[in-house]
């Protein structure tokens, strides 16, 4: 039985069927599936089954990314309030738009993975400075800081991720708080990264929660 | 021949000397003048001397008449634009802040008496007067499927689309192809030769394909009523080889604008003579490239596109960032190996 959620989740998830998704959860509750159990054993995997989809270039939209996020991130929201202790947080990130940016979708779409990931996401939104980024990841002890940015202008300007690095670097926090970028300039050129001082880069927000959850270990270890 | 018979030669399988050689030089007017893009994009007449004097100086095929995209979202309400230093303006207000604001968005009964269409018409009839029986004059349309996310933002419109209800998605996209519809009669009647159809829902990369066919396909085919001579098919830089063939089964469209990122051998081979391919170089890698890669990428791209025919080689954005020596050698590249 519990084989045939997770088949039907997965499946409503590739067919971008929200109201489907929740029904089998629904359904899973209603038949003696404890919360955690939903959250790790049916939303977590469908996300990595998705990451493996997008890193084998299987066939998929981006349609599909964001519907997977967000559900993952409805259902673990609600599961969370009923698991009976709280679950490890596995690290925290800053996440935010570049200065002059004011794209919001890869965004979203990466925090939603995240959260299903037991990762503490905090979003300052569009439009954010690199002090507004350092500052939060220093305040809120964040091993990483993700910078989104969909236009060429944002991602290579001198108030965006190249900013945030000199700040990192000025204030000796670089091997203590790592700094990842996305957004379509980075599809175009898969080498643009280095020239804005990024540690890593992700082609897309699914995986984006995949390279950020490597470099919360990657800190953590260090 | 002109410009313009090189592209109507293109377009027809009619034999030409090259091939037309386009490039989006829309972010360049501001710098060519000396002002502010804010200065720059406030006057229609500005527009056009940017236009002019960049194709004096660089030489390729076309003029655009567009300022920028979010000039829609003022049409419709928009009260503020980000004005970057460099780069692109981009919508700062969204009209659409709640699903009940669709309901009152109003479309103009006749968008070209808005007074915001004015430095469109002003740019176009001032390009038509100079240029227009020689070189393609472009215009800037967004698709019913894409104009949405200039009034209300991607992440809430691909949510609306995606989850939220029917009747209110409709009811935008009905709202969105009125406008659609009217601009590309505006534009036109102004004297566009080409109009960039910009369908970011006509690509696989952001929907699926039975998607587009269910959904997007029909309001494109209501978008493009009118027909689609001059039309050219964009999804905004994202890969579209697998939606092209529904595409020109279904609207008719003569010209497909390829992502950077699309194989352009498949996308030749797919559209063969039935359209135009745009073969378009990748101009953000461009802006590392040296004048010397430059030159053979536009090489390998002309010699996959050329044989057949049915070809032209265009730039993508342009960013600011690009090194003079690299458009000259993309441009003379283009004029050199596009020669027949």
């Amino acid at each position: 039985m519990f084989e045939t959620y997770i088949k039907d989740y997965n499946e409503a998830v590739m067919e971008i069927d929200k109201e489907a998704a929740l029904e089998v959860v629904e359904n899973a509750l209603a038949n003696g599936v404890i919360p955690e159990d939903i959250v790790f054993k049916i939303v977590m995997p469908a996300v990595e089954d998705m990451m493996e989809h997008v890193l084998n270039d299987l066939d998929t939209n981006l349609a599909q990314h964001f519907m997977t996020a967000q559900i993952a991130a409805e259902i673990t929201e609600k599961m969370l309030q009923k698991f009976t202790q709280p679950p490890e947080v596995i690290g925290r990130v800053i996440i935010g738009t570049v200065f002059g940016d004011l794209h919001s979708l890869g965004k979203r779409i990466v925090m939603g993975c995240l959260k299903s990931m037991m990762v503490d996401v905090i979003d300052l939104g569009v439009n954010v400075t690199a002090e507004e980024f350092v500052n939060a990841a220093i305040e809120q002890n964040a091993q990483v800081i993700a910078v989104s940015s969909m236009m060429m202008h944002t991602a290579t300007g001198e108030e965006g991720s190249l900013a945030v690095r000199e700040l990192l670097k000025q204030k000796g926090l670089e091997s203590k708080i790592k700094l990842v970028v996305g957004g379509s300039p980075y599809r175009y050129d898969n080498e643009l990264y280095t020239q804005v001082g990024a540690d890593s880069w992700a082609p897309d927000g699914i995986s984006a929660a995949k390279i950020i959850c490597d470099l919360i270990q990657e800190v953590k270890q260090s | 021949m002109t410009p313009l018979e090189i592209l109507v030669a293109s377009i027809t399988g009619q034999p030409a000397p090259r091939v037309p050689v386009f490039c989006n030089f829309l972010d360049y007017g501001p710098r060519e003048l000396n002002m502010s893009p804010k200065e720059y994009f406030s006057r229609g007449e500005y527009m056009a001397e940017g236009q002019l004097k960049l194709l004096k100086r660089y030489g390729h095929d076309n003029a655009w008449s567009m300022s920028y995209v979010g000039i829609e979202a003022e049409i419709l309400g928009c009260q503020e634009i980000l004005f970057p230093k460099k780069g692109p303006p981009n919508v700062k207000d969204f009209v659409i802040k709640s699903w009940d604001d669709i309901a009152k968005l109003e479309i103009p009964a006749d968008i070209s008496q808005h007074p915001h269409w004015q430095t469109t018409a002003d740019c176009l009839a001032l390009l038509s007067d100079e240029i227009g029986s020689t070189n393609p004059i472009c215009g800037y349309a967004s698709s019913s499927n894409t104009l949405p996310i200039l009034l209300m933002g991607m992440e809430k419109w691909m949510e609306l689309v995606l989850s939220g209800p029917a009747d209110i998605r409709d009811e935008l996209m009905r709202k969105c192809s009125d406008f659609c519809q009217q601009q590309i009669k505006a534009l036109r009647l102004a004297g566009a030769h080409v109009i960039l159809y910009a369908t970011s829902f006509g690509s696989p990369y952001f929907i699926p394909k039975k998607m587009i066919s269910d959904w997007a396909m029909p309001w494109m085919q209501q978008d493009l009523k009118e027909g689609g001579s001059g039309i050219v098919y964009y999804c905004g830089g994202a890969p579209m080889a697998a939606a092209v063939d529904q595409a020109i089964e279904q609207l008719g469209v003569g010209v497909y604008y390829i992502s950077p990122l699309d194989n352009l051998s498949e996308a030749k081979d797919i559209i063969n003579t039935r359209a135009v391919t745009c073969g378009v170089i990748d101009d953000i890698k461009m802006v590392k490239w040296t004048p010397e890669q430059t030159r053979a990428e536009v090489k390998r791209l002309i010699e996959i596109g050329k044989p057949g025919g049915h070809f032209l080689f265009g730039s993508s954005l342009m960013p600011l960032e690009l090194p003079e020596e690299n458009i000259q050698a993309m441009i003379q590249a283009a004029f050199e190996f596009g020669s027949n």
